[in-house]
């Protein structure tokens, strides 16, 4: 059960493509597993949609029309091609084929997926995007950096805490998005659970405590500067590069 | 009369034989093809392959499109390529377009924007896991794709439609920033002249509003 989702100004960025890309893939991290927030995200479109029939029409080339339908004509066979094959393909009962292949794992990728508990889903919207293997962050404390393919300066990471262990206490300028990908923790006030999500302002300074019984994973977003209280603070400052 | 004579003929500007070219875009309210018009259109290019109404479906909307990707912050020659991208999409995927799900312009509208993320990002994919390679949302099941939930996708586009009509002038202006603007949070702050702080709480409140305004109208 899902008790913790991204407000209404993250969906709504999220709908229009006008988050920064970590923001982005956490958040998406969230609505790929929440039924909930899809649905909103789908309404979120068609308020995309009306207002894109309210938006004032620019004025386009005049020769625009007929160059779009030069590129069907000129796509056309080859899509028709495309499509027979496919059609050869769910004739014979394997739809899936047909569909456009997943990107290949890396065998970075792949070794770090198999670091990973068991059970743990891995967010679809990392695809193609490249961990660093588990560093030692403190007693039960590890991390990885995450390398988004298309922005390599977006500060999204991964920690994973051991059970009943705090997570590093930090302050940040900017927000932070988080999505629990496995276990749970306690910030105090809530529990989050795996599939939850939170956001905090500058102005938390917080220091979850991972639940007895398992340890837990999370995916998060740093815009600004992150400072860390303590020794552990000055390692990760200095390996996330802030 | 077809389906796209039919449209142009209430299109002032373009009372004569309909042409395949775009005419200027001024075309006054009533020239607006209303959302069943948009779908059959769609089904007559995805039946016949009918250029007329895909001519239609592009005067609507590809200068829109446009408006969109420019306003985005997209250079205007890309943003016009991306834009007959976004039509060509529109005519290859006629065929799976299903008026029960959603309406024409939240398709042409997803269909643009997964463009923008695919140009402005490479790799990544739809933001919500929605693609066609999905084999793991039987796990997640959607509550759209349940009878009872799936209210009829026309009737809930006119409910939107009506509901963004009744809003505050500046609620309006703030969704319209916050899809539309570049950096929507700054500049909803300057127009609106509020501080950068309070603007996510704006965009939270112009939607309650909206919801509101939705559940109120009648089907």
């Amino acid at each position: 059960m899902i008790r913790h989702h991204p407000d209404d100004a993250l969906l709504v960025a999220l709908a229009a493509d006008r988050l920064a890309r970590g923001p982005a893939v956490v958040t998406a991290a969230h609505t790929e597993r929440c039924a909930h927030c899809r649905a909103r995200l789908r309404e979120l479109e068609v308020v995309g949609g009306a207002l894109l029939e309210l938006a004032e029409p620019a004025v386009l080339a005049p020769e625009a029309l007929a160059r779009t339908l030069a590129r069907i004509d000129a796509s056309g066979t080859a899509q028709g091609e495309r499509d027979a094959a496919a059609g050869a393909l769910a004739a014979t009962g394997s739809r899936e084929a047909a569909a456009s292949p997943a990107p290949a794992l890396s065998r970075a990728e792949m070794r770090f997926l198999a670091s990973l508990p068991a059970g743990m889903s891995w967010p679809r919207s990392l695809r193609g995007s490249t961990p660093t293997p588990w560093r030692w962050l403190g007693p039960g404390m590890r991390w990885s950096r995450v390398s988004l393919a298309d922005d390599r300066a977006a500060n999204v990471f991964l920690l994973r805490i051991a059970a009943g262990k705090s997570l590093p206490a930090h302050t940040h300028d900017g927000i932070e998005l988080t999505q629990v990908l496995h276990g749970a923790f306690h910030d105090g006030r809530e529990r989050f659970d795996a599939g939850d999500f939170d956001e905090a302002d500058g102005s938390i300074h917080h220091q979850p405590v991972v639940e007895p019984g398992g340890e837990c994973i999370c995916l998060a977003s740093v815009e600004g500067r992150v400072a860390f209280d303590g020794r552990i603070a000055r390692v990760l400052g200095s390996l996330v590069g802030m | 009369m077809d389906i796209a004579r039919r449209v142009i003929a209430r299109a002032p500007a373009a009372a004569g034989a309909p042409r395949l070219t775009v005419v200027t875009p001024q075309r006054g309210r009533g020239a607006m093809p209303t959302s069943e018009e948009l779908n059959e259109l769609v089904r007559a290019v995805a039946t016949n392959g009918d250029r007329q109404a895909f001519a239609v479906l592009f005067k609507h909307f590809a200068p829109r499109v446009v408006t969109y990707l420019v306003r985005g912050g997209t250079p205007p020659a890309s943003a016009e390529e991306l834009a007959q991208e976004a039509m060509v999409v529109l005519w290859r995927k006629a065929a799976s377009f299903d008026p029960a799900r959603a309406g024409v312009s939240t398709w042409v509208f997803t269909i643009a924007r997964n463009l923008r993320i695919d140009r402005h990002r490479r790799g990544g994919g739809a933001i919500d896991g929605r693609d066609d390679a999905d084999i793991d949302l039987d796990a997640h099941p959607d509550p759209a794709a349940s009878p009872d939930d799936r209210l009829d996708a026309r009737q809930r586009e006119q409910r939107v439609h009506a509901a963004l009509r009744q809003l505050s002038p500046e609620q309006a202006r703030v969704l319209h920033l916050s899809y539309f603007a570049e950096a929507p949070h700054a500049e909803i702050a300057r127009e609106l002249c509020l501080p950068l702080g309070t603007v996510k709480s704006r965009i939270r409140l112009a939607m309650i509003n909206l919801r509101r305004l939705i559940d109120a109208t009648e089907p």
